[in-house]
């Protein structure tokens, strides 16, 4: 007891405690979905409700990989956010290297019109884009999310790779280009690979962006063939029966990459988040 | 905000054409710009002003403010509205308090700084339809973990998609702890921007706990705050992909934007989704404006 009193004067307890709460606040539901996928039906409708499956097993993961085709709608998720994101990191290197670097007049505008991009609704967006996409047969491919999830993403890619590219020292591209590289060569040989750190952390955001986008995809794609994963996860549900261990696992499966992804490269996210400062 | 260059004059002159590359690197950017986003706009407003249901097989006709008139009139619309304006009044400074709570609490625990960042991530890495159907789950009458809380703490359990606040109440739930993290993630960079000095000296000066919080803390974190609630605010007002994952009642908790959907894609009813469209559009513009005003005049005192 003494101890306890006294380590809560001295601040271990208190701050354990405050890690606790973040913890369970962030982990919880996650951590409940994954327990909910290894619980049978009958142990879901038990009452009282079980917190842990009491024997667990992988038949949901079967199920989920039965009734919908998963993996199709995962092969659709990387695509359209591996391409959207490639695109919209050649876009927005290009246009951040010459705000950051090169000799232009008002550069503080042209950065705040590419951010502007960012404020405008993407409903209102969807609308129209559903008329254009549909009048040029685009609906139901994958050109129909990759164009408008590139534009998407530009403000914070823009952002974050001006930000990198103004911390290369100058010298380095002038001695570049004494050299004999062009500046596109200099850009090429060496901006581009000092700034790969700038280009990774741009990369995750736009990709964790694609992935999560939800509107769009059901708007434009909503033939099976065509769904990306949180789309596709929302099939499941039948008009009167929700099979939640089935969701669950399927969310399970969905969520694993993002998860990877955000546990090797926590840090980067972090600085481009609130370096680049937006748009959750 | 990009520093003006320290080039030479002889380096600039050497380089006649650096503006001439600029623009070429500045084009691509900019053409998306323009087909994906300000082309769309011109036609949806071209578009509200048109009698066009796709539906009806009748080519598309010039009908005037006649959308805006019917709007004004529809009471699904004013429903939506209402609805949305209850998910920003409670989820924005709901996000803000929780946020600010989970930042506070991430700066005492920094030692385990791996986990409890991967803590504040995970919650924005989450699909939002993924955070809707998870609550939806939690929030489930029978078998949900929300009752069955209520029922060990001794309360009645609430059927929870039976009435349109109920479900609204659960969807803002869900809303705030999808949005909280991010927003603490934002406010403890400012948090940690924050001279330990100034606590220093405020405690020589023996300033409480509190008054520390409100004098020191508080002030300081309005530019992150700023920042972040415009972009918390925005994304209120396009509520879709949670109150879509959680339905209550019929279409008792439709949102603008699942209303502007439903009236797009399912009714293929271009003209009417596009004044709704324009009215969404008018609405976040307005939202920037203010803020932006406000963060002038904060600048500017």
């Amino acid at each position: 007891m003494n101890s306890l009193v006294s380590g809560l004067s001295n601040g271990p307890m208190l701050r354990a405690m405050a890690a606790l709460i973040v913890l369970v606040n962030g982990c919880f539901p996650a951590l409940w979905i994954l327990a909910t996928a290894f619980k049978s039906e009958v142990e879901l409708t038990a009452k009282p409700i079980t917190y842990w499956p009491t024997n667990p097993s992988w038949d949901n993961f079967v199920t989920a990989f039965r009734d919908q085709p998963l993996p199709v709608y995962l092969f659709n998720s990387v695509v359209v956010a591996l391409g959207s994101m490639l695109l919209s990191l050649f876009l927005s290197a290009l246009a951040a290297y010459a705000i950051a670097r090169l000799n232009l007049r008002r550069r503080g505008l042209i950065l705040a019109c590419i951010v502007a991009v960012s404020m405008f609704p993407l409903v209102t967006l969807m609308v129209p884009l559903f008329e254009i996409m549909r009048s040029l047969s685009l609906l139901n491919s994958y050109w129909a999310l990759i164009l408008p999830y590139t534009v998407l993403n530009l403000p914070i890619c823009t952002l974050v790779l001006v930000s990198f590219f103004q911390e290369i020292p100058r010298d380095l591209e002038n001695a570049a280009m004494i050299d004999g590289c062009t500046r596109l060569g200099a850009l090429w040989r060496v901006v581009v690979p000092l700034s790969a750190p700038g280009l990774f952390t741009a990369g995750i955001l736009a990709f964790v962006n694609a992935w999560d986008e939800f509107l769009l995809a059901l708007s434009f794609n909503s033939a099976t063939a065509w769904r990306t994963l949180p789309v596709g996860i929302q099939m499941y549900q039948g008009e009167f029966s929700f099979p939640w261990p089935t969701i669950s696992a399927a969310l399970v499966i969905a969520m694993v990459p993002v998860v990877i992804v955000i546990l090797i490269f926590q840090e980067r996210v972090v600085g481009g988040l609130t370096s680049g400062g937006i748009k959750g | 905000m990009p520093q003006p260059t320290n080039r030479s004059l002889v380096d600039r002159l050497s380089d006649p054409s650096e503006r001439t590359l600029a623009i070429w690197l500045l084009a691509p950017a900019f053409t998306f710009i323009t087909l994906i986003v300000v082309y769309p706009v011109l036609v949806l407003a071209w578009n509200s002003l048109q009698d066009a249901r796709l539906l009806t097989g009748q080519p598309a006709r010039f009908s005037g403010l006649e959308n805006y008139v019917f709007l004004i009139n529809d009471a699904q619309f004013w429903r939506a509205a209402k609805n949305t304006l209850i998910i920003v009044a409670v989820t924005v400074p709901g996000a803000l308090v929780v946020g600010l709570g989970l930042a506070m609490l991430a700066n005492t625990a920094m030692r385990w700084k791996g986990p409890v960042r991967l803590a504040l991530l995970l919650p924005w890495a989450m699909p939002l339809a993924f955070v809707g159907l998870i609550f939806a789950w939690f929030f489930h009458s029978d078998y949900g973990i929300v009752n069955d809380v209520l029922k060990r703490l001794g309360l009645a359990p609430v059927i929870w998609s039976a009435s349109a606040s109920l479900t609204l109440a659960a969807v803002c739930l869900a809303t705030i702890w999808k949005t909280s993290s991010f927003m603490a993630l934002i406010l403890l960079a400012g948090l940690q921007t924050i001279p330990r000095s100034l606590y220093e000296a405020a405690e020589v000066d023996g300033a409480s706990k509190w008054t520390q919080f409100t004098q020191i803390t508080l002030p300081l974190l309005v530019p992150s705050m700023l920042v972040a609630l415009i972009f918390r605010t925005l994304t209120a007002i396009q509520s879709f992909d949670i109150p879509y994952s959680m339905p209550g009642p019929g279409e008792d908790t439709q949102t603008l934007a699942m209303y502007i959907h439903m009236n797009a894609v399912d009714y293929l009813d271009l003209g009417y989704s596009s004044a709704l469209a324009v009215v969404m559009f008018g609405i976040s513009m307005l939202t920037t404006w203010v803020y932006m005003r406000h963060i002038r005049r904060e600048g500017g005192t």
